[in-house]
C-alpha cells in the first residue's frame, strides 16, 4: 500500500501533463504488473514448457530433440487417443448439456417467490462449495452396484444380485462421472444464470406475456437471450472444468482407454521417463482441443451478439 | 383479467416447478443421510438398507479405533489436512487480494491499448484445463526446489483463483462510480485519505465476496494440490481421494467425507450474508 | 504495489536460500557422504550412528497408506519408539509406492547427490526396489551392518535365506532390510460358497465361474496385487510343468521368447476367463483398482473370493468389518500360493541417513515385529530360527488366528515370487492382451515389451 501512497503524493505535485500522463500510465503498469508476473511467468511459463516438451526439449532428462514432432506423431497415431479423445469430450459435453438444463429450468423456478425461499437458496449451493472429491464419495456411495439404489432395488424385489444392478459406475458410458459433474455443477450455473435473470428483471417478459406471446415462445425470444451471457461464461468454465479434470474419471471411469487427463497421468507415472514426453504430448492435446472448442464457442457467441447489436 | 393471470404465471410456481425444487433439494442433499449411516457402521454388506454392525457394537472390542473413533484421531490426518487447507487458502486469499485490487481498479477505470486482449488472457486459467498446467507446472517447481512445499501450493493455487477475484472485483468498482471520490476530493482529502476512508469501505462488500470466493476455490482444489503436494503436503480433498481411489466408501472414508464437507457448509452459510447473487452474477455476467 | 511484491519475491527467495544453505550446512553433500562411506566401511561404530541421527532428528517414511490398521500401527508404536531415540518419524502416506520410487529417481535426476533428497526410508520390494537399484539409487549395503541383522538369516548356504537376499530373485546386496513376510492368500465367503464348491486349482476356478459365472475378479495389473495374481496363473500353466523354476531367470538369461512360449498357456487361461469375470456380462470385465476396492466387492457379495497378499487378512477383515461375516481362508491355488519378503530401503540421496539405519534397526527389532503382527496383522519378516526361544514365543503369542486353514497348510503350498525383470514384461503383456485386447500374438507383445523396457 505505502507504494501506491507515495505515487500518489508525487502525482499531487503536478508538473507538467504529459510528466502527469507518463506517471498514470507507470501507477497503471505498477498495478497490473503482480496480476501479469504471476500469471504470465506460471500460467504462460507451464504452458511454453509444456509445448517445449511435448516437441522433445527436455535436457533435464537428457533429452533434446527439439523440434521432434514423433512424440505427437506417436500419439496420435494411436486409435486409442481417439477413443480417449471421444470420452473426453463426451463426459465434458454431456454433462455440461445437462447440468445447463437443470441449471436453466432452477432458475426459472428460483427466481418466483415461494415459501421457504431463503433457506432454499442456501441449500441448492451446498455442492459449490464442498470438493469434486466429496461428490465422487457420494456417487459411489449411491450408484455402485453394492450401493443404495442398489439396495434400494434389491429391497423392492427387482433384483436379488449386486450383479443385476445396471452398472453405472466403472463404465465407458460414464454416467457416474457425469452424475458427479452435473451435481456439482448445476448450483454453479444456477448461481450465473439466476444472478442475471435477477439484474434484468421480469418487465420484458411480462409485456411479451401480454402481447400474447406464449411461455415456450416468452422462454426461446425473451428470457433466453438475455441470460446467454450468464449461459456462455458458466458452460465456458464448466466445460474446461470437465474436460481437464483427473478426480472422477480416474476414480468413476471405466478404465483403458481412459480420458486424456488420465492417460496423462499415467505416463507421467511411468517408471520409463520416456513416457514423460509423450505424456506433455498428451496434455498439450488436451489444451489444443479444449482451445478450438472454446474459441470456436466463443467466436460464435460474438457473432450472435453482433448480429443482435449488442456488443 | 389478461394481466392478472399474466401476473400469476410469473409469481407462482407451477406445479412442475413445485416437483423440481423438490427433487434438486433431495438430489443434493438426500446422498449425505446414507453417507452418515455409513459413517456410523462396522458391516453394512449388500442388501441390508441399515448396518447390520454398527460401529459403536464394536467399539469397546476392537483393539483399533474404528469410524469416528478413527477419523477424529490423529491417525487419519484430518487435523493435520484441515490446517494446510485452512492455512493455504487463507494465504492464497490474502496475495490474491492483493494482487488482484490494483488489477481490478485499472480494468475497471482504465483504458488502454490491448485492454480486451488482457482481460480475455486474465480469465484464460478458466478455461484452460487444469491438467495441461499442472504436471508442467510440476515440472518447474522440482527444478526449483519448489514443488512439495507450501509455498508452491499457494503459488500454484493463485492461477485458478486470479481469474475469479479480478472479475469480482472489477464488478464492484465498476458499481462504485467515482462520484463519492470525487467529492470527497474537492472537499480537500488527499489521494490516501480517499483510498482509506472512501474507497476501501465502499468496496469492502465486494472485497469479502471475492476473498470468501478465493478462500472456497483454494479448499476445493484437488488436481494442483494432488500434483505438486507430492503426497508431502495433504489437504481435505487429496486426503479424502487417497481414502476413496479405489472406489469404495468404508465406514472411516465416510466420516472423512463428511469432515471434509464441513467448511464448506460452514463458508455457505456465513457467505450467504455477504456474497450477494447480484454481486456475484456481475463477476460472470460477461 | 509491486516494491511489495518485489521484496516480498525477495525475502522469500533469501528465505528459500537460507533455508537451503542451513541444510546444507547442517548434513552437507560432504559430511553425508563421508557418514554414508564411514558407516558402509564399518568406521562408524553404532554408538556414532545413534550420535548423528539424535542430531539430524527426523526421518521421511514414505509407504503405501491405504490400510488404516498399519497407519495406526506406525502412528502409535513406531512414532514414540524413534522419539525415544531423539528421532521425530514423518511418515508420508502415498498411494503406491511408485511415488516414492519417482520422487528418489526425480531428485536425483535433478542433481540432488547424497544427503540432498528428501526421502530417507521407503517400504517396498520387487520391481520398486529392481527400479532404483538399477539406477544406482540406494545408499548401500546396510542391512547387515544394523545391530538386529542378527535376527535374520544371512547364511547362502542355507535355503531358508533366499527372501532376505534375494527380492523378486534379484540379489538384494543387503540394500534393503526384511520387514515383513506376506503370502498370497485367497478367502472365500462361505455364505455363498461352501467347501465342496471351493476351488482349489485355476481349472475349478473356471469351472466354478461356468456354473455362478460374474462371481470373481482380481486387482488389475500394474498394481501389485494384480501382477502376483497373474503371476500365479503363469506358473499353473507352465507348459513344462515345473511352475515357478523357470521364472527366477532374469529376462537376459530367460530370452524374450522363451518367456513367451512359458506365459502364453497362462495368459490365454486368462484371456479364456475373462468372459465370466465381475461385470463381463454388462460387456466388459471389471478389474478392481486396489485392495480396497476389492474388499467392498468381496464384503457386498458381489464377488464371492477375494486374493490378495495377506496371511491375516480374514483376521483383520472381520476385526475392522471390511470382510463379510462368514469370510474364512482357503488353499488356491493348490502349492502355487505365492510368498515373498517385504524390505525397508534407503535411498541414496536420503537427507537424515543415520536416522533411517536407526529405523531400519528398530524395525527389524523382535519387539517391533511382534507389536506388528498382533495389531496390524502384519507377519513378521524376520527368522524365527534365529530367535531365542523366549522371543520365538513372544511371536507366536503376538500371531494373530486363522480362519478355515492351518499355518501347515499355508505353509505346504508356497511358491516363489517371479524375477523382478520379469514382472514388468508379464504385466505389459497382461495391459496388452487382456486388457487392451490386442490382437498380436503374445510372443509379439512379449518381445515387443522386453525391448521398450530393456531400453
Amino acid at each position: 500500500m505505502n507504494v501506491t501512497t507515495m505515487t500518489a503524493e508525487q502525482r499531487n505535485v503536478k508538473p507538467k501533463r504529459t510528466v502527469e500522463q507518463r506517471k498514470a500510465r507507470l501507477l497503471l503498469i505498477a498495478e497490473l504488473s503482480p496480476v501479469v508476473i504471476v500469471l504470465f511467468v506460471l500460467f504462460g511459463g507451464a504452458l511454453v514448457l509444456a509445448v517445449l516438451q511435448s516437441l522433445g526439449f527436455a535436457p533435464w532428462f537428457g533429452v533434446n530433440t527439439f523440434p521432434d514432432f514423433s512424440y505427437f506423431g506417436a500419439l496420435w497415431g494411436s486409435s486409442a487417443f481417439w477413443v480417449s479423445l471421444w470420452l473426453t469430450l463426451y463426459y465434458g459435453f454431456v454433462s455440461t448439456i445437462i447440468a445447463l438444463i437443470m441449471a436453466i429450468v432452477l432458475s426459472l423456478a428460483l427466481i418466483k417467490p415461494f415459501r421457504g425461499k431463503t433457506l432454499y437458496k442456501y441449500l441448492y449451493k451446498l455442492p459449490l462449495m464442498i470438493p469434486y472429491t466429496v461428490g465422487i464419495a457420494l456417487v459411489v456411495l449411491m450408484l455402485g452396484n453394492g450401493g443404495i439404489m442398489s439396495r434400494l432395488l434389491a429391497f423392492v424385489g427387482m433384483i436379488d444380485n449386486p450383479g443385476e444392478f445396471p452398472q453405472i459406475l466403472k463404465t465407458h458410458y460414464g454416467w457416474g462421472i457425469i452424475a458427479v459433474y452435473v451435481w456439482k455443477q448445476v448450483p454453479f450455473m444456477t448461481l450465473a444464470i439466476y444472478a442475471v435473470l435477477l439484474g434484468i428483471g421480469r418487465e420484458t417478459e411480462e409485456a411479451a406475456a401480454i402481447l400474447g406471446a406464449n411461455r415456450r415462445q416468452i422462454f426461446f425470444s425473451v428470457t433466453l437471450p438475455q441470460i446467454l451471457p450468464g449461459i456462455v461464461s458458466s458452460t465456458l468454465i464448466c466445460f474446461a472444468f470437465n474436460v481437464g479434470a483427473f478426480e472422477a474419471p480416474f476414480i468413476l471411469g471405466g478404465g483403458y482407454p481412459d480420458t486424456l487427463p488420465v492417460v496423462a497421468w499415467r505416463y507421467f507415472n511411468d517408471a520409463n521417463y520416456a513416457f514423460q514426453l509423450q505424456g506433455m504430448a498428451t496434455v498439450v492435446s488436451i489444451g489444443i482441443v479444449s482451445g478450438v472448442i472454446l474459441f470456436g464457442y466463443l467466436a460464435t457467441y460474438r457473432r450472435y451478439e453482433r448480429m443482435r447489436g449488442r456488443a | 383479467m389478461a394481466s392478472r393471470k399474466v401476473t400469476n404465471t410469473f409469481n407462482r410456481l407451477s406445479p412442475f416447478q413445485r416437483f423440481y425444487l423438490i427433487a434438486v433439494a433431495a438430489l443434493i442433499v438426500g446422498p449425505f443421510a446414507p453417507l452418515i449411516v455409513q459413517s456410523l457402521a462396522f458391516r453394512w454388506a449388500w442388501p441390508n438398507l441399515l448396518p447390520s454392525v454398527w460401529w459403536l457394537e464394536q467399539r469397546e472390542k476392537s483393539p483399533i479405533p474404528l469410524a469416528w473413533d478413527y477419523v477424529l484421531s490423529p491417525y487419519s490426518r484430518i487435523y493435520e489436512a484441515t490446517i494446510n487447507t485452512m492455512a493455504i487458502g487463507l494465504a492464497v486469499t490474502v496475495i490474491c487480494l492483493a494482487i488482484c485490487l490494483p488489477a481490478a481498479r485499472v480494468l475497471a477505470r482504465e483504458s488502454f491499448k490491448g485492454k480486451n486482449g488482457f482481460e480475455f488472457f486474465l480469465s484464460l486459467p478458466l478455461i484452460v484445463p487444469e491438467a495441461a498446467i499442472g504436471i508442467a507446472l510440476l515440472m518447474i517447481f522440482i527444478n526449483l526446489g519448489l514443488a512439495g512445499s507450501y509455498v508452491g501450493i499457494i503459488i500454484a493455487h493463485l492461477i485458478p483463483t486470479i481469474p475469479y477475484m479480478v472479475r469480482m472485483l472489477t464488478a464492484v468498482y465498476q458499481g462504485l462510480g467515482r462520484e463519492f471520490e470525487e467529492q470527497a476530493m474537492i472537499l480537500g482529502a488527499n489521494r490516501w485519505q480517499i483510498l482509506r476512508m472512501v474507497t476501501l469501505p465502499m468496496l469492502m462488500p465486494g472485497v469479502v465476496a471475492g476473498a470468501l470466493f478465493t478462500f472456497l476455490v483454494s479448499s476445493n482444489i484437488f488436481l494442483l494440490t494432488f500434483f505438486l503436494g507430492q503426497g508431502k503436503i495433504i489437504t481435505l480433498p487429496t486426503l479424502l481421494f487417497s481414502k476413496i481411489s479405489g472406489g469404495t466408501l468404508d465406514a472411516s472414508a465416510a466420516g472423512i467425507t463428511l469432515i471434509v464437507s464441513l467448511p464448506g457448509i460452514i463458508l455457505l452459510v456465513i457467505s450467504e450474508r455477504f456474497i450477494k447473487e447480484e454481486a456475484f452474477g456481475k463477476g460472470f455476467g460477461n | 504495489m509491486t516494491g511489495m511484491k518485489k521484496s516480498a519475491l525477495r525475502k522469500g527467495l533469501t528465505t528459500a536460500g537460507a533455508l537451503a544453505l542451513m541444510t546444507s550446512l547442517a548434513h552437507g553433500d560432504d559430511a553425508a557422504k563421508q557418514f554414508q562411506m564411514d558407516f558402509l566401511d564399518g568406521k562408524a561404530s553404532w554408538e556414532d550412528v545413534k550420535k548423528r541421527a539424535a542430531e539430524e532428528g527426523k526421518i521421511n517414511f514414505y509407504y503405501w497408506g491405504g490400510s488404516d490398521t498399519i497407519n495406526v500401527w506406525v502412528d502409535s508404536v513406531v512414532i514414540p519408539a524413534l522419539a525415544a531415540e531423539g528421532v521425530t518419524l514423518n511418515p508420508v502416506r502415498i498411494t503406491g509406492t511408485k511415488d516414492a520410487v519417482d520422487l528418489v529417481l526425480a531428485e536425483k535426476n535433478a542433481g540432488k547427490g547424497v544427503g540432498e533428497g528428501s526421502v530417507d526410508a521407503i517400504w517396498l520390494n520387487g520391481e520398486n526396489f529392481y527400479t532404483l537399484s538399477q539406477q544406482d539409487a540406494l545408499f548401500g549395503s546396510f542391512a547387515q551392518k544394523v545391530p538386529n541383522s542378527g535376527n535374520f538369516d544371512w547364511n547362502e548356504d542355507d535355503p531358508r535365506s533366499l527372501l532376505n537376499l534375494r527380492d523378486f530373485g534379484v540379489v538384494t546386496n543387503s540394500q534393503e532390510i526384511p520387514w515383513s513376510g506376506q503370502q498370497y492368500v485367497c478367502a472365500v465367503n462361505r455364505q455363498y460358497v461352501d467347501a465342496a464348491d471351493t476351488p482349489s486349482t485355476f481349472e475349478e476356478m473356471k469351472a466354478y465361474l461356468e456354473k455362478n459365472p460374474g462371481k470373481f475378479t482380481y486387482v488389475k495389473p500394474p498394481h501389485y496385487i494384480g501382477n502376483t495374481f497373474v503371476q500365479s496363473v503363469v506358473y499353473a500353466f507352465n507348459p513344462d510343468g515345473n511352475g515357478a523354476i523357470p521364472f527366477q531367470k532374469s529376462i537376459d538369461e530367460l530370452g524374450a521368447e522363451e518367456l513367451a512360449r512359458l506365459i502364453k498357456p497362462g495368459m490365454e487361461y486368462l484371456r479364456s476367463i475373462e468372459p465370466m469375470l465381475l461385470g463381463a456380462d454388462g460387456g466388459k470385465a471389471r478389474y478392481p483398482e486396489d485392495i480396497a476396492a476389492l474388499d467392498g466387492l468381496f464384503l457386498n457379495g458381489e464377488i464371492y473370493f477375494d486374493c490378495k497378499f495377506g496371511l491375516y487378512a480374514v483376521h483383520t477383515g472381520l476385526q475392522t468389518g471390511t470382510y463379510p461375516e462368514q469370510a474364512e481362508a482357503f488353499i488356491f491355488p493348490k502349492g502355487l500360493m505365492i510368498a515373498n519378503k517385504n524390505y525397508l530401503a534407503i535411498p541414496v540421496n536420503s537427507p537424515n541417513p543415520a536416522s533411517a539405519l536407526v529405523f531400519a534397526n528398530y524395525m527389524a527389532s523382535v519387539e517391533s515385529q511382534a507389536s506388528k503382527l498382533e495389531k496390524a496383522g502384519m507377519p513378521v519378516g524376520i527368522d524365527i530360527w534365529k530367535l531365542t526361544a523366549e522371543q520365538a514365543a513372544m511371536v507366536e503369542k503376538a500371531a494373530p488366528k486363522h480362519y478355515g486353514v492351518t499355518q501347515e497348510e499355508l505353509d505346504a503350498n508356497v511358491a516363489p515370487d517371479t524375477n523382478a525383470s520379469l514382472v514388468d514384461v508379464i504385466e505389459a503383456t497382461w495391459l496388452e492382451y487382456i486388457e487392451r485386447g490386442s490382437s498380436a500374438s503374445i510372443e509379439e507383445i512379449v518381445a515387443k515389451s522386453a525391448k521398450e523396457i530393456a531400453q
